[in-house]
């Protein structure tokens, strides 16, 4: 489905990702973990377009992706939940609702997403007219899951969702997130928390240094000492 | 103390003439709030429409439904054209306010080398026609340009809001690079919100030309008047710009009959400086 050989990306004149290769195949939920400034963030703009390739292959579902602007993903079935929630804070909840279903294929099925959304998240039916920018930390995640979710995507990136939460909170969007995973959607999830990443994942791989250092199915990276010491706490 | 007469009267030349403030800002408003340009050039926009209204209509004697229903798709893409210059030399927005004032400024030389700096005046039937409103005169003109701005604005209103492009356009606005993650090409929206902005320009430019003479150089004695309003009401805020154009209207139209005309420009300035003051954040 989707695959990365040996993508180098930057900027500037600094190298923040150097010969990654990974692959999602379809359905996976393959979580990308490692410290801050390892590079998580930039290959997720890799992937979302909005960073240049230097040299490398990036190809999902057979098209070549190198070339395409951002504004083509969303009609390839790709969505992006962005670091940081990015919401359009001066819009109301549901014109961010709205927003994702922007495309025109993804248009017919609006009231029905937005549905969806508001069972998976009641709190932002009460808010739907309220402006995003307003909202909680918790809750403007909620909308940019949701704006997401709206494109009706197959492949789903999430950059840093726990970021800046309250554990309640945490443990809700991670429910979601497992819950859109049941219904097919592969899912590049990038996690500062390596412990929650690994336990939803069904793969993982660790991003140190610009380079990817470990690669394995997400219970045996739990289980190897090298990355309990390194990003577990050691226990 | 004039009369309560006068003072209605006055009130209802303000209404009309921030109603035609709110007409000549709404490109203005719409381009500065959702493409980040100020477009001073929105001003000769303005002339040159009422110029070539002028021109067809008392000059050629074409029916003025037709110039109307010809100017609008022409301005559109004039506003078009506009765009493509902004975005293929990549105008930022300070830039852009040097380069449409250029602009302006070369608008003005053509149209003085057309038509002469002397002032000109459309002879319709429409200007001198009013109706008698209780003890009030209201001008047919005037009311015609109430009830289009109306329209207009709340249609603007309404596109911004309720549709997938004017919600793209705000989104954009916002965080251009998230819409773009959803899809939203700036580039095909802008074309099209220039054509819009420059259409209206080209509706005010007909109310200029019937409403009252017209002469090059009036270009810039409703520059700072409008920006005022354009600023007060809000950028890209369609219901705001004409709340605010009316205030200003009225506030004008009011000074000018308790004191002299003279000082009804302090009052649109003195609004402003004063609104910014307490809230810098509407720029």
């Amino acid at each position: 489905m989707l695959n990365l050989e040996s993508i180098v990306a930057g900027y500037g004149d600094a190298v923040a990702l150097s010969d990654v290769s990974l692959e999602i195949a379809a359905g996976e939920l393959v979580a990308v973990v490692g410290a801050n400034g390892a590079g998580k963030t930039t290959l997720v703009n890799v992937i979302a377009r909005l960073l240049p390739i230097r040299s490398g292959r990036l190809t999902w579902e057979g098209v070549d992706l190198g070339r395409l602007p951002p504004q083509a993903l969303g009609d390839l079935g790709i969505a992006l939940i962005p670091e940081g929630r990015r919401l359009f804070g001066a819009m109301s909840v549901e014109e961010n609702l709205d927003m994702g279903c922007y495309r025109r294929s993804a248009r017919a099925a609006r009231d029905e997403g937005l549905e969806r959304v508001y069972r998976m998240f009641p709190i932002l039916r009460e808010r739907r007219s309220q402006m995003a920018g307003t909202l909680s930390g918790g809750q403007q995640q909620m909308v940019a899951i949701g704006r997401a979710l709206m494109a009706r995507p197959r492949l789903l990136l999430i950059d840093e969702p726990s970021l800046g939460l309250a554990p309640s909170v945490v443990q809700q969007v991670f429910e979601v997130i497992r819950a859109v995973h049941a219904e097919g959607v592969s899912m590049l999830l990038i996690e500062q928390n390596v412990a929650l990443a690994l336990e939803v994942a069904d793969r993982g791989y660790v991003l140190e240094g610009g380079s990817i250092v470990a690669a394995a199915a997400a219970a045996d990276l739990l289980e190897r000492p090298d990355i309990r010491a390194a990003y577990l706490g050691g226990a | 103390m004039p009369s309560s007469t006068l003072l209605a009267q006055s009130v209802l030349s303000g209404v009309f003439s921030g109603a035609l403030y709110a007409l000549m800002g709404l490109g203005i408003s719409l381009a500065w709030g959702l493409l980040r340009i100020i477009n001073l050039a929105h001003f000769a926009f303005v002339f040159l429409a009422g110029y070539l209204v002028y021109q067809c209509i008392s000059v050629s004697g074409w029916s003025p439904t037709l110039v109307v229903v010809l100017a609008l798709p022409l301005f559109f893409l004039l506003g078009v054209a506009l765009q493509w210059l902004f975005a293929r030399f990549s105008v930022d927005e300070f830039a852009s306010l040097l380069v449409t004032f250029g602009l302006t400024i070369v608008i003005e030389s053509l149209i003085q080398w057309i038509w002469t700096a002397d002032v000109r005046r459309m002879e319709t039937p429409l200007s001198t026609w009013s109706v008698k409103l209780g003890p009030l005169y209201v001008p047919v003109v005037e009311a015609i340009l109430l009830l289009v701005t109306l329209a207009v604005v709340v249609a603007a209103w309404a596109w911004l809001r309720h549709t997938y492009v004017g919600k793209a356009l705000r989104a954009s606005a916002q965080n251009p690079v998230i819409a773009a993650a959803f899809g939203v090409s700036h580039r095909r929206l802008a074309f099209v919100l220039s054509g819009v902005a420059a259409a209206t320009g080209a509706l005010a430019g007909v109310f200029v030309a019937v409403g009252s003479p017209i002469s090059p150089s009036q270009m810039f004695g409703s520059l700072g008047v409008v920006l005022a309003a354009v600023i007060l009401g809000g950028l890209g805020n369609p219901l705001g710009l004409l709340a605010a154009s009316i205030l200003i209207g009225i506030a004008e139209a009011l000074t000018m009959a308790l004191t002299a005309p003279s000082w009804a420009p302090l009052v649109s300035f003195s609004l402003l400086i004063f609104i910014l003051v307490l809230r810098p954040d509407r720029v």
